[in-house]
């Protein structure tokens, strides 16, 4: 995996992907559970406990995935 | 032949209604299907849905094969075996705890040797699904303590494999003591031979059950499953054993990832139907003479979880919060105390050890995600001393504070951007550390010198700053711990 992202298996969940932004405040954690589901869990203060958690179908994750990697062109 | 499909059709309907409703405060779904079975039941007064229970025995044991099948295939042995020691020390104990803990009271309830093994292993083993379904929906995937408590689980379905080789014996009826030797022999060597087959036999049975086609997939490995499970049984086996072990073999295939996914929505229809006939064997009259075992089982389960869980807080560095949180996730039991005690019923034990597990499965099903859910209630009330000297636990905080140093930090800004002392020496750097008592910069533990840490131990200046732009964290040498957390490793307990 690239670097600044972290992978920790979860064994009969699936994966989590923890991206680090740069800044001690903001964090994002991507949890791909083996069904497909995702959990996407945004850390908005230093707190341990997530500021958000939303939990996206494989097509909403891939339509936020297409949004922010910009390949989604439709205005 | 009979069929009673009204019946059927009705118990399984309403017990799915029930299990939505009951997703909405937060019960699991297990407890639900049991006790729909208990309500319509020919044990219970009221309106009968099924009026013989046997009649679903087929497609109950299917349940019970295809739960266990479908754990075998889904066992992540590459992870579990390689995840460390720490891991198995943990699972260890609290395996080890629960079970012996449920033996003891086995014995003291005075229900027979057989019967308090049975017993052990129902309050022994926790249930992976309530706790993994706990996990998701308390929105605790990202926490530090969650992996180990996964691994824990992991762990014990393994235990489990062993559990059911050992018990199978115990619950075939041998008279003398070298029948006995005899059955755990023979039980031991099917484990084995199983075992053998899951290592170099994985692509033998991939060709006999490999296709392109999902349909005839289905078809093969359910035929297969079954065929083993039966075939385990006259062996002397259980079952369910055998059909824990096929699944591993089916693990090691390339077919694997395909059939977990088929075979899942077939496991949780028949998982339902067999936790639905548990029910239906209830008595409801039975209840009231087990209930004060059960909550005497339930509260000793509480108690030497938590324990288990400050045990293994210990071993992982995690706070008050982390243990606690390892405790009460892994408390839920469901399918794998109703598969003893349905095994148990089956062998013909102490007929008491069904509503008997039942109450204890319904009581703890309840109890676990509220108190799951208030955990950072309960973890106020740990002492510090019980996970470590010198921590002290800030409400809502994470492992971050534990440090007892901070009144020291005076410097946290310093314009030098050389380690001195290897200026001196003429030798070379990966990272700087600043003292955060006197200002002193050494460079860090992957450095040829390690100056920052000669430091500290020479002037038992606590705190140290990692000197890297963006990313500050602190390390405290006296506590051991992180201040405050470098950014891959932010996720702390929570």
């Amino acid at each position: 995996m690239g670097k600044g992202v972290h992978v920790q298996e979860l064994p009969g969940i699936g994966k989590r992907y923890d991206i680090d932004l740069g800044t001690p405040d903001q964090r994002i954690s991507v949890v791909v559970r083996s069904g497909g589901i995702r959990d996407l869990y945004v850390f908005a203060s230093n707190s341990a406990d997530p500021t958000a958690v939303i939990e996206l179908t494989e097509e909403q994750a891939r339509k936020v995935g297409a949004v922010l990697a910009q390949t989604f062109f439709e205005s | 032949m009979h069929v009673d499909l009204v019946g059927l059709g009705a118990v399984v309907l309403l017990a799915g209604l029930v299990a939505r409703a009951g997703r909405r405060v937060g019960l699991p779904s297990i407890p639900c299907y049991m006790v729909v079975g208990i309500l319509f039941g020919p044990g219970t007064p009221g309106p009968v849905l099924v009026e013989h229970p046997e009649d679903l025995a087929v497609l109950a044991a299917l349940g019970l094969v295809l739960l266990l099948f479908h754990l075998g295939v889904e066992f992540p042995a590459e992870q579990v075996l390689g995840s460390g020691r720490r891991l198995f020390i943990a699972a260890g104990f609290y395996i080890g705890l629960n079970v012996s803990a449920g033996f003891l009271l086995g014995l003291a309830l005075g229900w027979g040797t057989a019967e308090a093994m049975v017993i052990a292993g129902a309050l022994g083993i926790s249930s992976s699904a309530i706790a993994t379904k706990l996990l998701i929906e308390l929105h605790r995937l990202t926490n530090a303590e969650t992996p180990v408590i996964l691994g824990i689980i992991v762990i014990e379905d393994l235990f489990l494999a062993f559990y059911l080789a050992l018990l199978a014996p115990v619950l075939s009826d041998s008279e003398s003591p070298l029948e006995l030797v005899r059955d755990i022999a023979i039980s031991f060597g099917f484990l084995l031979a199983l075992f053998a087959i899951a290592r170099y036999g994985a692509r033998a049975v991939g060709t006999l059950l490999g296709t392109r086609e999902d349909e005839l997939l289905a078809v093969l490995v359910v035929g297969l499953v079954a065929l083993v499970a039966g075939l385990s049984e006259q062996v002397g086996v259980s079952d369910a054993i055998g059909a824990l072990l096929i699944g591993l073999v089916v693990s090691r295939t390339s077919l694997q990832e395909r059939v977990e996914r088929l075979v899942l929505p077939l496991r949780d229809v028949f998982a339902a139907v067999f936790f639905v006939v548990f029910g239906l064997s209830i008595d409801v009259g039975e209840l009231g003479g087990v209930a004060v075992p059960a909550i005497i089982a339930a509260a000793v389960t509480l108690v030497v979880n938590l324990t288990a869980g400050l045990v293994t807080a210990r071993l992982f560095g995690f706070n008050q919060r982390g243990a606690v949180n390892v405790g009460l996730t892994i408390l839920g039991r469901g399918e794998f105390s109703l598969i003893l005690a349905t095994l148990a019923i089956a062998a013909g034990l102490d007929p008491r050890i069904g509503p008997f597990v039942a109450l204890y499965v319904l009581i703890l099903a309840i109890v676990s995600p509220l108190l799951a859910s208030q955990s950072q209630v309960l973890a106020r009330r740990v002492p510090d001393w019980l996970l470590r000297r010198g921590w002290h636990y800030v409400r809502e905080q994470t492992i971050s504070t534990s440090c007892t140093h901070l009144d020291q930090i005076r410097i946290t800004e310093t314009d030098i951007d050389v380690c001195s002392d290897c200026v001196e020496l003429g030798d070379s750097w990966v990272e700087l550390r600043l003292c955060t008592s006197c200002g002193a910069v050494g460079c860090c533990d992957d450095s040829p010198n390690k100056h920052a840490s000669a430091h500290a131990r020479s002037t038992a200046h606590p705190i140290i700053e990692a000197l890297v732009p963006g990313d500050r964290w602190r390390y405290c040498y006296l506590d051991e711990t992180l201040v405050r957390a470098p950014m891959r490793r932010a996720q702390s307990a929570g």
